[in-house]
């Protein structure tokens, strides 16, 4: 792995971890950046681009008989590694520049670091618990739609800190942010930070969701409403019946939910479906560890 | 031939007979439902109106201020009262042609109910169609079959990465698509080691990996159609939901609506775009889009709810926007816009199924209202077109609202130059009216007119809020109004000045703390109009006192005489003396016009100076040459001359020339003459009279002065008090003549005398001393043609 382009100094005081953001030169990586660009601006994050040139891509072009199908077209294409290199650094240098633009768009510290491997490892080989880590559900726009990436599958579980699974499709206006809490007190905390954050930025009302199963004592939870920082009004509490994704998709639609949070440990993701449902819901989605 | 008396007091000013009118006040008078006198053109009106047939319209011709327009106005109100309300018209979207909004015609009254319906319509669908596509039912059926879709999607592919996994080949992403390659635990095989691979194994895996490519290549293949096929799906799902949430709705309106299929038939057209629009209620958080509902809008362009009968519109600013309708636009940030709904109607619109009514001269002021109005009435049909269009000067994507079938009778309100210019020179013109309304200007002034003709002034005060006019009031106008006339037996019919003397008279009365108008009122008014309308009367009256212009009103005179002509400025007429010269001597039968070689005379008046030149010749050498040369001036006049009542004076001095016999200067002289000398009528008679009146009383104390008139004129007289009273103390005489004789005598005091059987006037007579003095001239003539002399003028006709 190597390391390039430090940058200058924002004067802004240095926050606790970076903003790490997959770049692979795709369209949604370019707006996922945006995105992390603009939160390595509100709190003073370094950003820190990743980008890796995929092994097993790589190698795969070195067969002769390898071909590239189109995505769209159906077409066959023959594929070769010196093409597939060129390509890539192609793809490295203009997430780069992206990278410099956006960086220099919001001001911040900025880096990229530029890798070989396998994608997940590397990026876990990277980030640290206090780190963000941004991403787009797939990496490329021409998977279909409701199929989240393995990269972002994986990810999801194995991240050791917070990441948030942005959602290219443009979320209600007027929406709230919904938290999804559940019997972990840590964990619900945590949360809770994430939500505060997303809050206090969108200057959206909250929603915090209780599940059946969630625990949370009535001055915990007051606790939990306190730290939101969010005035009294805007804060609703409302009760699931149950954490099937169908009861959650309801519920998250009835609320005009614009971004959701919720923890690793959730019992949402206990429930058969649950990838599936997050990876229809077309919301940013903060999963905190 | 007899002088003729003079005229009397009675002779010259007809009087009302105020013991005729049996009331004291206008008070006690009805209101005149239709005017006086106007039989004529009330039945061509009564004809115009009811005609069916296309063509038929209407203009009603008369002079400016006849009250005309307040008249048709009236007569078509109840002529329409009795007439069925028009149909409703209104524009709703087309959904076939966007740009062409159709028209729908609909039973009067009941286009507010359909527009209201709509309305609730599209308040409905503001709300229930979201709530429809919000419902649960909704959400979880388009997931499902988003859901089925995209399964559909990604099970092709995912059996096919499954299947590469079974065979241990890797399916990876690219950055534009798929590749396919050999793998072990996880991993792509280094290149480099496959190469030891057998060739068995090689082939095994390379044919997989080209079966793996063409099935995705099927699968990928497929997705067009599977997103064609999800679309259809949803759009079936939509049409169900919208069915079943407007079924309702739109079935109470089709019922309601049943009887106007052409309602029905738009009400499908909107179900139909509601379900291909369904998309369009799901997004957007502030409902559905303004633009979208506002399509099921109705736009009602004419609302006959209101209307009782046939409509009367009157259309103040005819021009071609106002008459056909336009098509607004709104900015919206720099940028214009429109559609159906801001197509405005013209007043054809609103009149469709009555009447319209135009004034003449306005409509022919504005570009392209007069063809637009034409090429309507040919179609029958109203199109909205903008003059930008109609004058190519905007090529524009615009509306073009379907036309709207018309039915409308047009009332064109104009002089009548107007007319007979438009019937002259537009072919169009009797095509489109054929039905002429003339308005009579006059009135005939008898026995019986005088009560209708106190009704007629009653209603005038009363609808104006005036004050009630007394019998002596009554009468003071209808004297006045006869005046106007210029006619002892006619009445004038002019509206607008009766109308303004009543309000004037109103002020005085109302000045004076009179309850009710009176003579002295009206004559108050009458002298103050005058007054107002005196200054250059006055100046001129000014002129002649200082001498600058020179008028003799005392005395005798050779070649000199005093004519009468009326000035007009604006509506101010007025009659004032002029001097009028002849000189006479031997020449080649030529009567110089100096007024035509000046080019200040009108052809009028060089034809009347022809008329008095033959006269001369026929009269007094008929069988010989008539050796004349002779002059005629108007002096003092810098301005035109036009008109032939000036030749009777014209004759009077040029014989008074040739003879050297004075003229009175006491007498003034108007009339016009024909070739045997008999005297014909002129107009401004009592302007003339009042005129020269006014310059012998200015001169000094009046007495012995008079005029001469045609005695056909005397019927015209309606002169003033003071004319009137001079007349009645014998101090100024007003003689009516027929004869150029009775002229003759009267101003040279001389018997005129008549010729013989041989043509010879009596010894000592005037027309004697005229022959023989032409006879001299002629032997002056001959005399200086045997000595080779020849007349400086040579360009004189000779007989």
């Amino acid at each position: 792995m190597m390391t390039e382009l430090p940058s200058g100094d924002s004067g802004q005081p240095a926050a606790k971890g970076r903003i790490l953001v997959l770049l692979d030169g795709s369209r949604v990586g370019y707006v996922v950046l945006d995105v992390a660009a603009a939160i390595a601006a509100r709190t003073g994050a370094e950003l820190q681009g990743v980008f890796v040139e995929e092994q097993n891509l790589l190698r795969s072009a070195g067969y002769g008989f390898a071909r590239e199908v189109g995505s769209v077209s159906g077409v066959s294409r023959p594929l070769d590694v010196t093409a597939l290199e060129q390509r890539m650094q192609r793809l490295a240098e203009q997430s780069r520049r992206a990278l410099a633009g956006a960086a220099g768009h919001y001001g911040g510290r900025y880096q990229l670091s530029i890798a070989r491997g396998s994608v997940v490892e590397e990026v876990l080989a990277l980030a640290e618990p206090e780190d963000l880590l941004v991403l787009g559900r797939a990496r490329w726009s021409t998977i279909p739609a409701g199929w989240l990436g393995s990269t972002a599958r994986a990810l999801l579980h194995r991240s050791p800190g917070r990441l948030l699974l942005w959602s290219h499709q443009q979320p209600p206006n007027h929406g709230r942010v919904v938290v999804f809490l559940n019997e972990h007190e840590g964990a619900n905390q945590r949360a809770i930070a994430a939500a505060a954050e997303a809050a206090a930025y969108s200057r959206q009302p909250v929603t915090l969701l209780l599940s059946g199963e969630a625990g949370v004592a009535p001055d915990a939870l007051a606790t939990l409403k306190r730290n939101l920082g969010v005035p009294e009004p805007d804060v609703r509490v409302v009760p699931l019946p149950s954490s099937d994704p169908a009861t959650v998709a309801r519920v998250l639609r009835q609320e005009k939910a614009s971004q959701l949070v919720l923890s690793r440990d959730c019992s949402l993701f206990r429930e058969p479906g649950a990838e599936n449902l997050l990876a229809a819901l077309h919301l940013p989605l903060t999963i905190t560890p | 031939m007899a002088v003729p008396a003079a005229l009397t007091e009675d002779q010259i000013y007809h009087r009302c007979p105020i013991e005729k009118l049996d009331f004291e006040s206008t008070d006690a008078l009805d209101d005149l439902e239709l005017p006086v006198g106007q039989e004529r053109m009330l039945r061509a009106l009564e004809f115009g109106a009811s005609m069916k047939a296309s063509g038929f319209n209407l203009f009603v011709l008369g002079p400016a201020g006849a009250g005309k327009h307040e008249l048709v106005k009236r007569f078509l109100s109840q002529h329409a009262a009795g007439l069925p309300a028009p149909a409703d018209w209104c524009h709703v979207f087309n959904f076939k042609v966007p740009d062409k909004p159709c028209a729908i015609k609909i039973p009067p009254g009941e286009g507010r109910s359909f527009k209201n319906d709509m309305n609730d319509l599209v308040s409905e669908l503001k709300t229930a169609i979201p709530a429809t596509f919000e419902s649960e039912e909704y959400q979880a059926r388009i997931q499902e079959l988003q859901e089925e879709v995209a399964k559909r999607q990604s099970e092709g592919l995912f059996e096919i990465q499954e299947e590469a996994n079974r065979n241990n080949i890797a399916m990876l992403a690219t950055h534009a698509g798929f590749t396919f390659a050999p793998m072990r635990n996880g991993e792509v095989i280094d290149p480099e080691e496959y190469k030891n691979f057998s060739d068995d194994e090689k082939e095994l895996v390379e044919s997989k990996v080209e079966e793996l490519q063409k099935k995705l290549q099927q699968a990928i293949q497929q997705v067009p159609r599977l997103r064609k096929e999800v679309r259809q799906r949803i759009h079936e799902l939509n049409e169900e939901m919208v069915q079943l949430t407007l079924g309702g709705p739109m079935g109470e309106l089709r019922e309601k609506w049943r009887h106007v299929p052409a309602v029905v038939e738009h009400l499908d057209a909107v179900r139909e775009d509601i379900v291909e629009h369904a998309e369009a209620f799901q997004d957007g958080e502030d409902g559905p889009p303004a633009g979208l509902l506002n399509r099921y809008r109705v736009n009602l362009l004419v609302d006959n709810a209101e209307t009782e009968g046939a409509p009367v519109v009157y259309e103040d600013l005819p021009s071609h926007q106002h008459l056909s309708g336009q098509i607004e636009h709104r900015a919206r940030q720099g940028n214009l816009y429109t559609d159906f709904t801001l197509i405005r109607p013209g007043s054809l619109h609103r009149a469709n199924g009555g009447y319209l009514i135009i004034d003449a001269r306005r409509i022919l002021t504005q570009p392209m209202a007069w063809e637009s109005l034409k090429r309507i009435l040919f179609s029958g049909e109203i199109r909205i077109e903008s003059l930008e269009r109609l004058y190519g000067l905007a090529t524009t994507v615009s509306q073009q609202p379907e036309p709207i079938p018309l039915s409308v009778k047009v009332v064109l309100l104009g002089d009548r130059m107007l007319y007979y210019l438009l019937s002259h020179y537009d072919p169009d013109f009797l095509d489109l009216f054929k039905v002429e309304a003339d308005f009579e200007d006059d009135l005939d002034r008898d026995e019986s007119s005088y009560a209708l003709y106190a009704r007629m002034l009653a209603t005038m005060a009363r609808s104006a809020g005036l004050r009630p006019l007394d019998k002596t009031g009554v009468g003071r106008l209808i004297e006045h109004a006869s005046r106007l006339a210029s006619d002892q037996k006619k009445l004038t019919a002019h509206d607008r000045v009766l109308k303004d003397l009543l309000s004037e008279a109103d002020h005085w009365a109302g000045q004076a703390g009179s309850e009710r108008i009176e003579a002295a009122h009206i004559q108050q008014a009458i002298d103050e109009r005058e007054y107002r309308a005196s200054r250059i009367r006055e100046r001129s009256l000014e002129q002649i006192q200082r001498g600058v212009v020179m008028i003799a009103t005392t005395g005798e005179h050779v070649g000199q005489v005093n004519g009468l002509s009326v000035l007009q400025i604006g509506a101010t007429r007025f009659g004032q003396p002029t001097r009028i010269t002849a000189t006479a001597r031997p020449g080649k039968g030529q009567v110089a016009d100096i007024e035509r070689e000046a080019k200040l005379g009108g052809p009028i008046h060089s034809k009347a100076v022809m008329i008095l030149s033959r006269f001369l010749a026929n009269r007094y050498a008929p069988m010989g040459q008539l050796s004349l040369s002779a002059s005629l001036a108007f002096e003092q006049s810098y301005g035109g001359v036009e008109g032939d009542s000036a030749s009777v004076a014209e004759t009077c001095v040029l014989l008074s020339a040739i003879t050297g016999v004075p003229l009175k200067q006491s007498l003034a002289v108007t009339g016009s003459m024909n070739q045997h000398g008999e005297v014909q009528a002129v107009g401004g008679v009592n302007e003339k009279i009042e005129g020269f009146f006014n310059v012998c009383r200015q001169a000094g104390d009046v007495n012995g002065q008079g005029a001469l008139l045609p005695a056909s004129n005397v019927e015209h007289l309606m002169l003033n008090e003071a004319v009137r009273a001079v007349v009645r103390d014998v101090r100024f005489s007003i003689y009516p003549i027929s004869h150029i004789d009775q002229a003759i005598e009267l101003m040279t005091g001389l018997q005129a005398g008549e010729a013989d059987s041989e043509g010879v006037f009596p010894e000592g007579s005037f027309n004697r001393l005229v022959a023989d003095r032409l006879e001299a001239f002629a032997k002056a003539a001959e005399h200086k043609d045997d000595n080779g002399d020849t007349d400086g003028h040579g360009d004189g006709d000779d007989d």
